[in-house]
């Protein structure tokens, strides 16, 4: 089971990433790519140092996001669990508005919105200490709490913004992949690989928690020390995402409910295939952003959030 | 510390509220009930304010948009808010007349002037034919109906002569950007669309109406030969940016034409719009 | 403490809280090992808790707790987990599970990182669920069981974790006649087979009569008596137990059974 759906996901983010790359509002030729002088060998070579690295961002950014979320939903014994509900998106916004209200340069951007969301996690997970020990209930209430303090937040820096403070802060709330370089994927792989080995590693623990807290502690795991290094990883792999593409949503959500769905609950097999099914989403919805309207680009935030909404209503709707 | 923004980014942040869905319809047609010669006059966009002065009629203005600052004597008048109309402001100063842009001024504010009693005057400004006419009206309202058909034959013989210059000449591929990163144009149906056609340029985007915000690739790829962008303090450092690493360091745009214009008279459709036409159309002589 | 050897479990002066209030308030227990030992208590007496202490679900809030005379909370978890197994009153399945993969969770502590389970362990967990009469529910998704297969499922979790100790909180309660017997039969004869010492809570007198070798009454988080059946279990005691009155025989029913002993009050 474990190898096919790993399999499965490969092929599919393979083939999410090729699709990706050939398409978009602007026409690559490949022929001319590989082969072309001049203007139409520059141009195209030029259209493929833009798409790659976006390409290769929006992988890592899905991967990550679908992987915290498939974690958490073990970690906290729900199925609805997302990274967003942890307060942790609502602070990076934050984060990222108020380096652009103070006026500081957007190569900034990313390092203020991740500080947010650490600082939101920080806090969130503070909120939910209970006697020395993290309670996972008031965990996803405190996270509630936190991400409507920071919509407010939000709104009210949003009013008082200037016009070019206004601009950054909406684009980055609605998710953008826009500005990917190869640098900045150079920059994300190590969190996400860091995040990534740590939460597989964990993989045997999480099956536990996904039957219960008290399961687990009975089965002989130090379920202070689990939750601790779940909940962080999970939060360093959503800060990072957020820090880099801004607020792509309801991935962190549906990837393991569908990946769910196919191959079953055991983490060892579904960790990996939230990642790799979570990568292939977004590199997918990212080509549809591009194309969908050009030259104009879709807010990717906005076009997950546009699908995942419906689909996760039709998921509700279908439980028993 | 930033600053909080002037009219330079009103039309931007103003279309940008139409696109993620604000309300800032078409308000109702002016108002009957004037005074024939008005002297206490409030103007809610800085284009009315500049149409107001002139016209000759600068120091009826009792109230004034925020971004008013051209000319220097607009400075000294009373601030009534920016793109939210302080309506308190507006009728503690018992206007006779409170001119109103028909883009861009919210419907609420003035339907709420309006029920206050207060005599409002919609000016249109879409186009520039629109701008020409929005000078009439003002005037008409005004009172000065002479300074107004002055003004306006002056600035339609320029646009005549603009015409007749551009007339047969090759029109380069163009872009206007009214912001850099990320990069959004002016596209057809908006007066600044208007301006380039009249001025002898081509512009690339005129097929989507608008201002369309435009992919990093579409932007690196076109081959664009002309680049209008607005200058102004608050934008320098973006578009700066934008040139050393952003949307506009790759590309064929890298090798265009980069003409830059005053802000404020670039995005005001007043009189000095036309001086823009003629600065436009000169440099793509 | 009377035996030799120590004491399988022992308690003494235990405090504990579950959630806000504390609800073990210096509770003496003494269980030997092989013994099966009934818990009985109100709801609320705090008789769940004390099985959620030794299981090392809730922490140690003050007093002794000692496995086999060795300090309970100095042991590693994984030791623990080899040598307790706890079977919980109910657990809420969310997520979908196959039967056989529960069973195998009960080999969690033998294995080695993220190794998956050894053959070994299959075998152990086939075997298992063979002993508990739940073989054929294995590729079954264990939410679709009813109450008494999912606690015989647990019951072969128990057995595959290979412990020694067995903690079972409330095991008949919600079960229907024929599912009671079952459950009680594969218990005693396991029992019987392997001499692990069972904590069982209940509030079924019935229960204890006829199965434990050791009584606990528990009342307000403290013991107010332990010891064998018949001394333990008498109507002044189950009286200031339960703040209900028991005749000799009167509250009690029992099940026949060819196989479960039918102990009585005898005076």
């Amino acid at each position: 089971m474990r190898t096919g759906a790993i399999a499965v996901g490969v092929l599919l983010l393979v083939a999410a990433c090729t699709v990706a790359f050939l398409v978009g509002g602007v026409h690559l030729s490949i022929a001319d790519l590989v082969a072309g002088r001049g203007e139409e060998g520059q141009t195209a070579r030029l259209l493929a140092s833009l798409r790659a690295p976006r390409i290769g961002l929006a992988a890592l950014v899905g991967g990550c996001l679908a992987l915290a979320g498939a974690a958490l939903q073990a970690l906290l014994k729900n199925p609805l669990a997302d990274p967003f509900l942890l307060g942790t998106s609502g602070g990076a916004a934050v984060g990222a508005a108020g380096a652009a209200l103070l006026g500081l340069s957007p190569l900034l951007s990313p390092a203020a919105a991740f500080v947010g969301a650490a600082a939101a996690s920080l806090g969130v997970a503070l909120l939910a200490r209970r006697g020395g020990r993290l309670d996972l209930q008031r965990l996803l209430l405190a996270g509630l709490i936190a991400n409507a303090f920071f919509s407010a937040l939000l709104l009210a820096a949003f009013s008082i913004a200037s016009g070019e403070a206004a601009r950054s802060m909406l684009f980055w709330m609605m998710g953008s992949l826009a500005d990917a370089t190869p640098r900045k994927v150079a920059a994300l792989f190590p969190y996400a690989l860091a995040g990534a080995a740590v939460l597989v590693a964990a993989a045997a623990r999480l099956n536990l928690f996904s039957v219960g807290e008290e399961n687990a502690a009975a089965l002989g795991v130090d379920t202070e020390r689990t939750k601790r290094i779940v909940f962080l990883a999970s939060s360093l792999l959503t800060g990072v995402a957020v820090a880099f593409a801004g607020v792509i949503g309801f991935v962190g959500l549906l990837v393991p409910h569908a990946v769910r769905a196919a191959f079953g609950n055991d983490q060892r097999t579904l960790l990996p295939a939230s990642f790799l099914v979570g990568a292939t989403l977004v590199v997918a919805a990212d080509a549809v952003a591009r194309a969908a309207i050009a030259p104009v680009e879709l807010p990717i935030g906005a076009l997950t959030a546009a699908l995942g909404a419906p689909v996760f209503a039709w998921l509700l709707l279908r439980t028993p | 510390m930033s600053v909080i923004a002037r009219q330079p980014v009103l039309y931007a942040i103003a279309s940008f509220s139409l696109l993620v869905g604000c309300r800032a319809e078409r308000a109702k047609p002016a108002d009957r009930r004037s005074v024939s010669s008005p002297h206490r006059v409030v103007a809610l966009a800085p284009n009315l304010t500049e149409i107001v002065f002139a016209l000759g009629a600068g120091d009826s203005l009792v109230g004034v948009s925020e971004y008013s600052d051209f000319p220097d004597a607009a400075r000294r008048i009373a601030r009534v808010g920016g793109l939210e109309v302080d309506a308190e402001k507006v009728a503690a100063l018992r206007p006779d007349l409170v001119l109103a842009m028909a883009e861009g001024t919210a419907r609420g504010a003035v339907s709420m002037l309006q029920a206050a009693g207060l005599p409002v005057a919609v000016v249109p400004s879409g186009s520039l034919d629109a701008v020409l006419s929005g000078i009439r009206l003002v005037g008409a309202r005004l009172g000065r109906t002479e300074e107004a058909e002055r003004l306006a034959r002056d600035l339609e013989r320029r646009r005549a002569d603009v015409a007749r210059r551009v007339a047969g000449r090759r029109r380069p591929r163009t872009l206007l950007l009214v912001w850099p990163d990320p990069p959004q144009a002016a596209g057809g149906g908006t007066f600044l669309n208007d301006l380039l056609r009249e001025a002898g340029a081509d512009n690339l985007v005129a097929d989507r109406s608008g201002w369309p915000v435009l992919s990093p690739e579409y932007v690196a790829t076109v081959p664009v030969e002309l680049l209008v962008i607005p200058d102004s303090e608050q934008t320098r450092e973006a578009y700066a940016r934008a040139f050393r690493s952003g949307p506009l360091s790759r590309g064929p745009v890298t090798r265009a034409r980069v003409v830059r214009l005053d802000e404020s008279a670039l995005t005001r459709p007043g009189p000095r719009v036309f001086d823009v036409l003629e600065k436009l159309a000169e440099s793509l002589s | 403490m009377s035996a030799a050897a120590p004491n399988r479990l022992e308690a003494r002066g235990l405090v504990a809280d579950y959630g806000a209030a504390p609800v073990l308030r210096g509770l003496d227990a003494a269980i030997p090992a092989g013994a099966i030992a009934a818990v009985l208590g109100e709801n609320g007496s705090g008789k769940s808790t004390l099985l959620k202490v030794f299981a090392r679900v809730v922490a140690i809030g003050g007093g002794d707790v000692r496995l086999d005379g060795e300090r309970l909370d100095a042991l590693p978890r994984r030791q623990t987990a080899q040598r307790i197994a706890y079977v919980p009153q109910s657990v809420d399945l969310v997520f979908p599970i196959r039967t056989l993969d529960l069973v195998l969770q009960g080999r969690a502590p033998y294995a080695r990182g993220f190794v998956a389970e050894t053959a070994d362990d299959r075998l152990r967990a086939l075997e298992a669920m063979r002993a508990c009469d739940v073989e054929a529910l294995a590729q079954r998704d264990a939410a679709s069981l009813s109450g008494g297969e999912r606690r015989r499922v647990f019951l072969a979790r128990a057995l595959a974790q290979e412990a020694q100790v067995w903690l079972l909180d409330e095991p008949t309660s919600g079960l229907d006649p024929r599912h009671r017997l079952e459950f009680l039969e594969t218990l005693w004869r396991i029992h019987g087979e392997r001499g692990t010492t069972v904590v069982l809570v209940t509030h079924e007198v019935a229960l204890a009569g006829d199965l434990a070798t050791r009584v606990l009454l528990l009342k307000d988080g403290r013991t107010i008596a332990q010891g064998d059946r018949a001394s333990v279990l008498t109507a002044e005691n189950l009286e200031r137990t339960f703040g209900a009155p028991f005749s000799g025989r009167g509250s009690r029913f029992a099940l026949r059974s060819a196989v479960l002993p039918m102990g009585s009050l005898e005076p």
